[in-house]
């Protein structure tokens, strides 16, 4: 952009009164001599209040009973994703830990952990799953895994879990990975073939339960 | 940014501060009345700078949806509408730089039928003869004409000394750039408004 002289400067903080009274003093005593300068000033002096008086700070808004009633629909409509949101991230994070209240796997929350490890798996360049780790709420229990390549087995030993009623029956499952679904908040868990192990949801009351 | 015109009398602050409140806390229908004390100037604001009515009516209305977004963190240390009309004018000028609107060859007639509100600060006083009125609205065309002709920053440095009537310093805060340049948009913007409406200066109409 050009840069404009000093005196075109002056020229529109005069018009602007932008100057002290001892600048507007000297600038406007310079016109006796310069009548081009006296000449613009004059004419930007008129453009400015022609500009003032047609430019309205206020425009009435078209149809403006719609544009609020729009606003407030739109404000209505904002809760509701939110709200849908906060859900779905609750959902969510529930989701990745209602592993711990599985009833299939003896209903004790130590037990689930070792899901929580299992869900966690990556598939090593062998196809066999690898934990990576593994986590215990309650400090004094204590997990390990113990993976069998050739039995393509993989066998988490739990320590410290109060022992597991006679009545309840336990599963095991090779899981080779899973996979979660934020929009309807299940996660699958699927072998090394790619069968579906199991389905988890959370029911109407938030309480997880296996679909399949 | 004291100069934006704000609700300058105390009652109507006060109004502005029990309105924002209770609109922070959820209460949408204050929020309404928010709305329809300042749409008139937020819609002037983009429309001014969008030159297109439906456009414009878009860009108030997101602006007002921002506004609602961002209340929460709003501290009330400037008044609503000053803090309001820099969310518009950010909404406005992001709008703009998208569009990457130029001023050359986008006026068009039927978009510059506004006329100012009655009472609001611009409307020019007194009556006119009906031919006077004519001559008047005639001038309030080819200002429209030659507005639209600017290019978006030229257009945006007028608008917001000319009707918004902001201090160099101001302007330079809104538009984020230096107070040279603030004058240097000044001064071509009028030296090109100068230029388009030569005749009309010469030869009153």
């Amino acid at each position: 952009m050009k840069t404009p002289s000093e005196e075109n400067h002056d020229l529109i903080r005069w018009l602007d009164d932008e100057m002290t009274v001892g600048e507007r003093r000297a600038f406007e005593a310079n016109w006796q001599s310069d009548p081009e300068l006296a000449a613009e000033a004059e004419s930007m002096r008129w453009l400015s209040e022609r500009l003032k008086a047609h430019l309205p700070a206020e425009i009435p808004v078209p149809h403006a009973d719609f544009f609020n009633s729009q606003i407030q629909a739109r404000i209505a409509q904002m809760e509701v994703d939110d709200a849908r949101e906060r859900a779905e991230t609750a959902a969510s994070t529930s989701s990745r830990f209602l592993w711990l209240r599985l009833p299939w796997l003896a209903g004790a929350a130590a037990a689930a952990l070792a899901i929580v490890g299992l869900v966690w798996t990556q598939s090593g360049s062998s196809g066999c799953s690898t934990i990576l780790s593994t986590y215990t709420p309650n400090p004094s229990m204590k997990a390990q895994v113990i993976e069998h390549v050739d039995a393509v087995a993989t066998v988490l030993l739990l320590e410290g879990l109060d022992p597991i009623p006679a009545e309840k029956k336990v599963v095991g499952f090779h899981v080779h990975h899973a996979e979660s679904d934020a929009e309807v908040a299940t996660t699958t868990l699927f072998d090394e073939n790619g069968a579906v192990l199991a389905v988890v949801a959370l029911n109407a009351q938030g309480q997880p339960q296996m679909l399949k | 940014m004291s100069a934006a015109p704000a609700a300058t009398d105390p009652v109507e602050q006060q109004l502005d501060v029990d309105l924002v409140i209770r609109s922070q806390a959820g209460d949408t229908r204050a929020f309404d009345l928010l709305v329809t004390r300042y749409r008139s100037r937020i819609y002037a604001m983009t429309y001014h700078l969008v030159r297109n009515d439906t456009e414009a009516w878009d860009l108030a209305q997101e602006a007002f949806i921002k506004a609602w977004r961002a209340l929460p963190n709003f501290k009330q240390d400037a008044a609503f509408y000053t803090w309001l009309y820099r969310i518009a004018h950010n909404v406005t000028c992001d709008w703009l730089r998208k569009k990457k609107i130029q001023g050359d060859g986008e006026f068009d007639d039927e978009h510059t039928n506004h006329r100012a509100m009655p009472g609001s600060r611009t409307m020019p006083q007194g009556f006119d003869t009906p031919d006077r009125a004519i001559k008047r609205q005639e001038l309030g065309q080819r200002i429209d004409q030659a507005i639209a002709r600017l290019s978006v920053d030229h257009r945006q440095a007028v608008m917001l000394r000319e009707i918004e009537g902001l201090s160099y310093e101001e302007m330079a805060e809104v538009m984020g750039c230096s107070l040279g340049t603030v004058m240097s948009r000044l001064f071509y913007a009028r030296k090109k408004l100068q230029e388009m409406l030569k005749d009309t200066y010469e030869n009153p109409i």
